[in-house]
């Protein structure tokens, strides 16, 4: 039978387990609210630029003519993935989910792939496959701007142009809703631009010409994709990380419960034994 | 004192008889009465002198129909049981009278059942491993030839089922000479061993000594004392290396602590006898190795309600060289047999005695086990995604040990429906070394489940892949 002094040890170490994951969802749900309002409040631009970007498209003709650097499809030798992660875990299992994803993806290529993680989570994973690691962001914090982002989707766009990768992916974890968030992987170039209906594309005139808004354009696009994704993969692990300290915490609560149901049983079952001697050694002793 | 004096019972309570016999011809304590209780033969035991001439007796049978005033007569001796080869072969009761209608016992010697335990500087202590071929025993646990082996558990959770198994395992293989002493548990598995033995053809070679829970409290103290004195005989006499099951040793207990109040002895804690430890000792004591020869004694130990800070159960740790704990919630998990690998423990799991290999991996499998116990909590309130890597492999591997420590039994057959499997110990530590060292991380861990060596389980493994 397990002491009493034993469970009432254990009783403790997992109230103070509670204590912390109940602190960490709520934590988690005010940032929840922040960086949620974020990424809405980002989604008019984000639609906005794809809208421009179709009516360019369809104003310059066959875009893969116009030569842009970013809309050149080559053949696919080298694979970039862009990986975005956060830097914590405690979030169920957002992580292993995404990387997961993400490993699979990457043995499905078939030509050699370089990895960007960014995010400590998704570093150690890259690392620990010993897959080809091009260079590392950590430290995003949960407030980035586009300018901490920047040097992310400059790298991507310099080593697209250079012709170092002749594909670039982003893979992060896409905020559906609080309770779920699908891994999700997207191609950021080269840059395809939806075409819209004819019926919409015209009665524009771009200055000084549709090609030249084009190109100053589409290296925006890029960068506000990777901001975007980040913005995602922060919504999506504060959201994770609520619901699974939730979980935790109601765990934690049951097996609280049980164990003080055990050590009462424990408890009670000791007072008896000592009674049932005490009262057999008085009984022995008077007759 | 002579043979033949002649008392009368004065008081019968219950089980306990007191008779008061002639002042100078008081039967020594240990000794034996008779007694007619209307046609059946009754056989008594001086327990204690209570002053009066009043001699305090336990009864070895049913005390119904008795009366103040029947004669005693005192044997002269203890009870004596037929020891030597005439013995072999037959099914006997505490006093030594064969139970199994086959004729008479064509014993030369009778031996007391009170005898001292050997000497200091007769005993030994070889210190030679003994195979099983039950993997988690070999690995956890070694048994040593010679030794005392103890196998604790629960209601329910496979004491008997293991013990046959050794049983089987051991003694058809061993060559000497085997002992049998069911103490106060079902008579259904009496008969069962008795006609599997025989079926089996070791029964030439086996004496069983029965005294089952029908039996009143005299009998189940004294039963074990009977089995023993007739391997004693076997080891003193004739050399032999003897096996000595004894299922249950905790009835012997239970049996000295219904009497121990009506002898007079005040209740000690949680109702025990006060002289406990005494009894036992009495007992153990006696199943030693000695120069001459070896009993390796093999006992099944009911720990009640789960509790093994019992003042009983605790008695007999002391005297065991290895246990093997039978755990309920292994047991819940559908794992037999369900050895807790982390409460087991043998004297000889060292590496000058068993080897470094067979020492490494048994103590690996020993800290993996533990660290996904203590790995439990988290995962109870954190889930398996929050686990370091690290952590993750230790867990599937030990969740693919617990599986592999699992192993169907010849004698289970008929509850797994497989056929049991023998595992030699090289096996044995090859194989759990194979899954320490990651060889088998890719394995599914259903396929570790009840198999014999680490082969049927990558052939478990291909199998289970087959089917997809």
């Amino acid at each position: 039978m397990p002491n009493i002094r034993e469970i009432r040890r254990r009783i403790r170490s997992v109230q103070n387990t509670a204590k912390v994951t109940r602190a960490m969802e709520m934590i988690a749900a005010s940032k929840l609210r922040r960086s949620q309002q974020r990424l809405l409040a980002g989604r008019p631009y984000a639609d906005t630029m794809v809208e421009v970007l179709g009516h360019l498209a369809a104003q310059s003709g066959d875009i893969a003519e116009s030569g842009h650097p970013l809309l050149a499809r080559r053949e696919v030798q080298r694979v970039e993935i862009i990986h975005i992660t956060p830097d914590r875990g405690l979030c169920g299992g957002l992580n292993s989910n995404l990387n997961r994803a993400t490993g699979r993806f990457m043995l499905e290529q078939g030509v050699p792939v370089s990895v960007i993680p960014v995010g400590r989570k998704g570093r150690d994973f890259m690392v620990r496959s010993s897959n080809d690691v091009r260079a590392v962001f950590v430290d995003m914090g949960d407030r980035p701007s586009q300018l901490d982002t920047l040097p992310i989707s400059r790298l991507a766009i310099e080593d697209y142009e250079s012709g170092y990768a002749d594909e670039v992916y982003v893979s992060y974890s896409r905020f559906v809703s609080t309770v779920v968030q699908r891994p999700t992987i997207q191609r950021l170039l080269p840059v395809e631009p939806t075409e819209l209906e004819g019926s919409l594309s015209a009665g524009y005139i771009y200055e000084p010409n549709s090609l030249e808004v084009m190109t100053s354009l589409l290296p925006r696009f890029v960068e506000m994709q990777v901001y975007h994704a980040v913005l995602e993969s922060i919504g999506s692990e504060q959201s994770a990380r609520m619901v699974a300290m939730r979980n935790a915490t109601d765990a934690a609560n049951d097996m609280i419960q049980s164990l003080t149901l055990l050590m009462n049983k424990v408890r009670q079952d000791t007072i008896t034994k000592e009674l049932l001697d005490i009262v057999g050694g008085a009984v022995a002793l008077e007759g | 004192m002579p043979a033949g004096s002649k008392g009368r019972v004065v008081q019968v309570i219950g089980t306990v008889i007191d008779a008061e016999f002639p002042p100078d011809e008081l039967p020594e304590v240990n000794n034996g009465l008779e007694l007619d209780n209307n046609g059946e033969r009754l056989v008594l035991e001086v327990e204690q002198h209570i002053g009066n001439n009043w001699v305090r007796c336990l009864a070895l049978g049913p005390t119904e129909g008795l009366r103040r005033g029947d004669e005693v007569t005192d044997m002269g001796q203890p009870i004596a049981v037929p020891v030597g080869r005439g013995s072999l072969g037959r099914l006997f009761n505490v006093i030594g009278d064969p139970l199994d209608n086959l004729g008479d016992v064509e014993a030369e010697e009778r031996w007391p059942i009170h005898r001292e335990a050997p000497a200091f500087e007769e005993q030994e202590t070889s210190i030679q491993m003994l195979e099983t071929g039950i993997k988690v025993v070999d690995l956890i646990a070694p048994f040593t030839r010679g030794g005392k082996i103890g196998a604790y558990g629960g209601a329910g959770v496979g004491k008997t089922v293991i013990i046959q198994e050794l049983i089987r395992n051991i003694a058809t293989v061993h060559s000497g000479y085997s002992v049998f002493a069911g103490v106060g548990e079902r008579s259904r598995e009496g008969n069962d061993l008795w006609h599997e033995m025989q079926d089996s053809g070791v029964m030439k070679n086996t004496v069983l000594v029965f005294g089952q829970m029908n039996e009143p409290p005299g009998v189940r103290l004294r039963i074990a004392l009977t089995g023993l004195t007739m391997g004693e005989y076997f080891r003193d006499r004739e050399g032999q290396d003897v096996l000595l099951f004894i299922d249950n040793i905790y009835r012997y207990i239970l049996a000295g602590m219904e009497v121990s109040a009506l002898l007079g002895r005040m209740p000690s804690a949680v109702g025990y006898q006060p002289t406990l430890s005494t009894e036992m000792g009495e007992l153990e004591e006696r199943i030693t190795t000695t120069k001459t020869g070896s009993i390796t004694s093999f006992q099944a130990i009911y720990v009640p309600a789960d509790d093994y800070t019992d003042p009983g159960i605790v008695t007999t740790f002391g005297h065991l060289d290895a246990v093997i704990s039978l755990e309920r919630s292994i047991a819940e998990q559908g794992l037999y047999p369900a050895v807790d690998p982390l409460t087991s423990n043998s004297r000889i799991l060292d590496p000058i005695i068993v080897g470094d290999e067979h020492y490494n991996v048994a103590r690996g499998v020993q800290q993996v086990l533990q660290r996904y116990k203590d790995l439990q909590d988290i995962i109870a309130i954190l889930g398996m995604e929050e686990l370091s890597e690290e952590d993750k492999v230790t867990v599937a591997r030990a969740r693919k040990i617990q599986r592999f420590l699992s192993q169907p039994f010849f004698v289970a057959e008929t509850f797994t429906g497989r056929e049991g499997r023998y595992v030699s110990i090289r096996d044995t530590v090859r194989g759990f070394g194979e899954i320490l060292e990651g060889k088998h991380d890719d394995l599914p861990e259903q396929a570790f489940y009840m198999v014999g060596g680490i082969e049927e389980a990558v052939e478990a493994a291909e199998q289970l892949a087959s089917e997809g």
